[in-house]
């Protein structure tokens, strides 16, 4: 028979026996009008989450991303927790169309989704268990319900001494901490001589400074008079070398030359 | 003009002296005949004649209103003296020359023609050269540049230790450390107020010592340097009579900055000091002695 007809039959079946499909139910019922299905919902999928994220920090292989993400279950158990007093009180309601099993039940599935809360992993367990371990010793009087963690059996002598292993990585531990301190001296006292250089040298400094400003006032003073000298030597200069000078210079001296041979022929 | 440096110091002497044909005296002409006469005597090594030209010409330049020029001929006057180690004239020589230079109105060359003087005479006659120190350091300061006088108070401090007048060299670190906050150099003055206790120190009296550390230490800037720290670990270690301690103290990187003859003394500090450590210790057991 043809696809199209298929897909309407199964279409037909799966409306027949959805009273059977429990999602599909749990859904109808979340649309339900009443607070306490909706609640009772919504703290269902707040702990399948926090579930989810439970087991990636207990997976989880950088210690800080486990820490912050177990504090976060821890959070998000705390807020579940406030949530489910709530959803008791809404659950004691008396509401229109319930039957009174149904009423029963529900207080029954408070305290069913309180337990799934407390259940739920956040990484306390591992430090709680520590701590009891070794607070094994002490504290039994008021409750009798804690056994010490010891036996007599381990209490003889060599139970204390340190073994060889440890003295050895004690004495290790104390060398090293004598060359570490022996090289910060070092490096102290180099510091403390360059602290000294350097101050010494900051003072220096500040010693020149103002024989540095006397300087520059002389040596501007100096340069301003150059200047001016300058300027009125080229004056002169100018002034002296005018072609006008210059020309009656070279004629003057062709004369002088001339009365020279006349006189030098004269004599010879 | 003949080159034989005699004969120009004869012809520069008659210039300057007033006769019946000559009625002022032409100290140009006199001062240029010095000047050359003694270039030719240090030239050949005659230092005695070449000084007395230099003088000459130094007061020919003063006569010509110029004291800078005399000054300079004055400071190389005294320089050939000390050469000839002629002492209270290169003494009266610089301190001519200090007086020119005051009156050119120009303190610093004033006060190194002191210091220069003091140093000369330091090994000789030393009153004379702590004197000129004194003299520098004062110019000094009174032109406001009194960041110069540190070393001159140095170089006085150590004549004085050299003399094993210890309170006066330490008065003069005490002065070096007026000085130094003046100009608000915090180093050198925390390190003259060290300088000054172990001195004290030295001359084996605790008591001024501490006093001294008591003063300082009303001074912000001591108070938190490292100076200020040794001077109590050395104090606590004489109270105490730990040689050790005293001997560590010495050996610090903050002593060894200080002036070589401070070094020096403080690397000396206990054992010059035996008697005083046993006081302080008979002291302790009075203290602890209940009956």
């Amino acid at each position: 028979m043809p696809v199209i007809d298929i897909i309407f039959r199964v279409d037909e079946i799966c409306k027949k026996y959805d009273k059977y499909d429990i999602d599909k139910q749990r859904e109808l019922g979340a649309s339900g009008d009443d607070a306490f299905s909706r609640l009772y919902t919504s703290i269902d999928s707040d702990i399948e989450a926090v579930l989810r994220k439970a087991e990636l920090a207990s997976t989880e292989k950088n210690r800080a991303a486990a820490v912050a993400m177990n504090a976060e279950v821890r959070r998000t158990k705390a807020r579940l927790a406030e949530d489910v007093v709530k959803l008791q009180k809404l659950a004691v309601k008396k509401v229109k169309g319930l039957t009174r099993e149904e009423q029963e039940s529900r207080c029954d599935l408070v305290i069913s989704l309180a337990d799934r809360i407390q259940v739920i992993p956040d990484g306390n367990e591992h430090a709680a268990k520590q701590a009891s371990n070794d607070w094994g010793g002490g504290a039994s009087a008021p409750n009798k319900n804690i056994k010490f963690d010891m036996s007599e059996e381990d209490m003889d002598d060599g139970f204390f001494q340190e073994s060889e292993e440890s003295s050895q990585f004690r004495q290790e531990y104390e060398m090293r901490k004598k060359k570490q301190d022996e090289g910060l001296d070092v490096i102290s006292e180099g510091l403390d001589a360059l602290k000294n250089l350097a101050r010494d040298m900051n003072e220096e400094l500040d010693k020149q400074v103002p024989l540095m400003e006397e300087m520059e006032t002389k040596v501007d003073g100096a340069t301003s008079d150059l200047k001016n000298t300058n300027v009125r030597l080229k004056k002169q200069l100018v002034q002296m070398r005018s072609s006008r000078n210059f020309c009656i210079d070279i004629v003057l001296l062709c004369v002088v030359l001339g009365i020279v041979s006349y006189i030098y022929n004269a004599l010879n | 003009m003949s080159s034989d440096p005699d004969k120009m110091m004869s012809k520069a002497d008659k210039m300057t002296k007033l006769t019946l044909t000559r009625w002022s005296a032409d100290w140009r002409g006199a001062t240029e005949l010095y000047e050359q006469a003694a270039n030719g005597f240090r030239a050949s090594n005659k230092y005695e004649k070449a000084k007395v030209a230099l003088e000459k010409a130094s007061k020919g330049q003063e006569m010509q209103a110029s004291p800078w020029d005399a000054a300079k001929h004055m400071e190389s006057a005294a320089a050939l003296a000390q050469k000839l180690s002629i002492w209270n004239e290169v003494a009266d020589f610089y301190r001519k020359a200090s007086e020119l230079y005051i009156e050119c109105g120009r303190a610093q060359p004033a006060s190194d023609a002191l210091g220069k003087a003091a140093r000369a005479l330091e090994d000789v006659k030393p009153d004379d050269a702590i004197q000129l120190y004194t003299d520098a350091c004062e110019i000094l300061e009174e032109d406001g540049r009194d960041q110069m006088a540190f070393d001159l108070y140095r170089a006085c401090a150590n004549v004085y230790i050299k003399l094993e007048k210890f309170t006066d060299a330490a008065t003069f670190f005490l002065r070096l450390g007026v000085a130094a906050d003046k100009c608000d150099a915090t180093n050198s003055q925390c390190k003259a107020y060290l300088s000054a206790i172990i001195v004290y120190l030295y001359a084996h009296d605790l008591k001024q010592a501490e006093k001294c550390y008591n003063d300082c230490s009303q001074i912000d800037a001591f108070m938190k340097s490292d100076q200020s720290r040794s001077a109590s670990r050395l104090l606590t270690a004489y109270n105490e009579g730990d040689i050790e301690e005293i001997k560590k103290v010495a050996s610090s990187s903050t002593v060894s900055n200080l002036d070589h003859s401070i070094i020096k003394l403080a690397r000396k500090l206990p054992t010059g000091d035996v008697t005083a450590i046993q006081m302080n210790t008979n002291d302790d057991l009075d203290e602890d002695d209940l009956t």
